[in-house]
C-alpha cells in the first residue's frame, strides 16, 4: 500500500525535482520490469489464441475435407471407375442381361443394389420378349465431394432404348451417385435420378 | 545475505518473465502452423473450388429464373451473374428477349439439384461446372410445366468474383442441344 502511494508520487509531480527523485526511476523500473513482460504475455497469448482459432478454421472448413479436384489422382480414379460402372450396369440386351446382372452384383452395394434388383425385375420380361436394348453412355461426370472412402458424384447420361425393329432414341438422364471405396474399388451405394 | 537475495529476485518478475517466454513460444508455434495452413496450396485450391461451385450454381439458377413482372430486376441479375461473351450475348439479345417474355407473361423458376466442378485452372482463372436443375415455367392460362435440365457452364474469375462466361444445355448424343430447350 505505502509502496504504491510512494510510486504514484513522482507521477503526480512529474516535473518537480524532489529529493526522492533519485530512487523513483529504480522503483519505476521495478514496476515496469514486471508489467512489461506481463503485458507482452497478454498480447502474445491473445495473438496466439487468435492464430490457433484461425488455423483451426482453415483446417476444419468444409473445403479442406473435400478432396474433389484437389487430389487429382483420386478424383480421376473415382470418376473413371464410376463412369465405367454406370455404363455397364445401365446397359443391357437380351444377350447380355446375365452379364449385366453379374456386373451389378459386384459394382452395387446396399440401397443401390436393392433398387437395381427391383428395376431389373420389372424390365426383364420386356428385354427377352420385345428384344429391348438399353445403352447408357456417361457424357459428363464430376465429383461433388470426395473424402477418404466415400464420394458423391453427378453424372449426365445419354440413354438409348431400342426395341426389335424400332428406331433408337436417346434421352438425357441425370444421376446423383454415392460411392464407397471397398477393397480398393469404388462401389455404388446410392443412385438418385436428378 | 539471504534476505538481500530474496529481495533482489522479484518473484513477480520471475513469473512474468517465464510467462512471457512461454507465450512467445506458443505464439511462434501458432504463427507457424497458421502460416503453414494459410500457405497450403491445396487448401487454397479447395476453397477456390467451393467458391466456383457456389458461383456456378447460383449463376445457373439466376439465368434460369425470370419473372415477367420484374423483368428489369431479373435482367440485372443476369448481367451481374455473367461476364465476357455470355454477358455480351445477353445484352445483345435483351430487347428482343424482354419483348418475348413480356408477351408470354411467363414466370420461370429454377432449383439446383446437384452440381460439380469438373475443371479448375486457378492461375488462368477459368473453371467448368456441370449442374442438374429443375425448371418450372408458369404461363397464364396454362398448367405450370416442370422439367429437369442439365447444364454445362464455364466460369471466369473477375474482380467481382467468379462469373459465368458460357452456359448451355449438355447436349444429348450428336444431335445438338436437347429437345428441352
Amino acid at each position: 500500500m505505502t509502496d504504491e502511494a510512494e510510486a504514484r508520487l513522482p507521477e503526480q509531480h512529474p516535473g518537480e525535482p524532489e529529493p526522492e527523485a533519485a530512487p523513483a526511476p529504480a522503483r519505476r523500473w521495478r514496476r515496469w520490469s514486471t508489467l512489461a513482460p506481463s503485458l507482452l504475455s497478454a498480447v502474445l497469448l491473445l495473438a496466439s489464441t487468435l492464430l490457433t482459432v484461425l488455423t483451426a478454421g482453415l483446417h476444419d472448413s468444409p473445403a479442406a475435407g473435400n478432396k474433389a479436384l484437389t487430389d487429382t489422382a483420386a478424383t480421376d480414379r473415382v470418376t473413371g471407375e464410376i463412369r465405367s460402372a454406370l455404363g455397364r450396369i445401365l446397359s443391357y440386351s437380351p444377350d447380355s442381361l446375365a452379364a449385366t446382372e453379374r456386373d451389378a452384383k459386384t459394382l452395387l452395394r446396399g440401397q443401390a443394389a436393392k433398387e437395381y434388383d427391383a428395376l431389373l425385375a420389372s424390365v426383364r420380361q420386356r428385354v427377352t420378349d420385345q428384344g429391348l436394348t438399353l445403352t447408357t453412355q456417361v457424357v459428363r461426370i464430376g465429383v461433388s465431394h470426395l473424402s477418404g472412402d466415400t464420394a458423391r458424384l453427378l453424372a449426365f447420361l445419354d440413354q438409348t432404348t431400342r426395341r426389335d425393329g424400332e428406331k433408337a432414341t436417346a434421352v438425357p438422364a441425370q444421376l446423383s451417385v454415392t460411392a464407397e471405396l471397398d477393397g480398393g474399388h469404388w462401389r455404388i451405394t446410392k443412385l438418385k435420378a436428378r | 545475505m539471504f534476505m538481500a537475495r530474496v529481495k533482489r529476485i522479484n518473484p513477480l518478475l520471475a513469473v512474468a518473465l517465464t510467462l512471457a517466454v512461454l507465450t512467445a513460444g506458443f505464439a511462434a508455434w501458432s504463427g507457424w502452423t497458421w502460416y503453414a495452413a494459410a500457405d497450403d496450396e491445396s487448401l487454397a485450391f479447395a476453397k477456390t473450388r467451393d467458391e466456383v461451385l457456389a458461383a456456378g450454381e447460383q449463376g445457373v439458377q439466376n439465368l434460369n429464373t425470370l419473372d415477367h413482372r420484374e423483368l428489369r430486376r431479373g435482367m440485372e441479375t443476369w448481367e451481374k451473374s455473367t461476364t465476357g461473351d455470355l454477358r455480351d450475348q445477353l445484352r445483345e439479345g435483351r430487347p428482343e428477349f424482354e419483348k418475348q417474355v413480356r408477351n408470354a407473361r411467363t414466370v420461370t423458376k429454377a432449383k439446383v439439384l446437384s452440381g460439380a466442378v469438373t475443371e479448375l485452372d486457378e492461375r488462368a482463372g477459368r473453371a467448368r461446372v456441370m449442374v442438374a436443375l429443375r425448371i418450372t415455367v408458369d404461363a397464364p392460362k396454362e398448367k405450370a410445366v416442370t422439367k429437369e435440365s442439365r447444364m454445362l457452364g464455364a466460369l471466369t474469375r473477375t474482380d467481382d468474383g467468379w462469373k459465368l462466361s458460357d452456359l448451355g444445355q449438355a447436349p444429348v448424343g450428336d444431335t445438338g442441344p436437347s429437345a428441352g430447350e
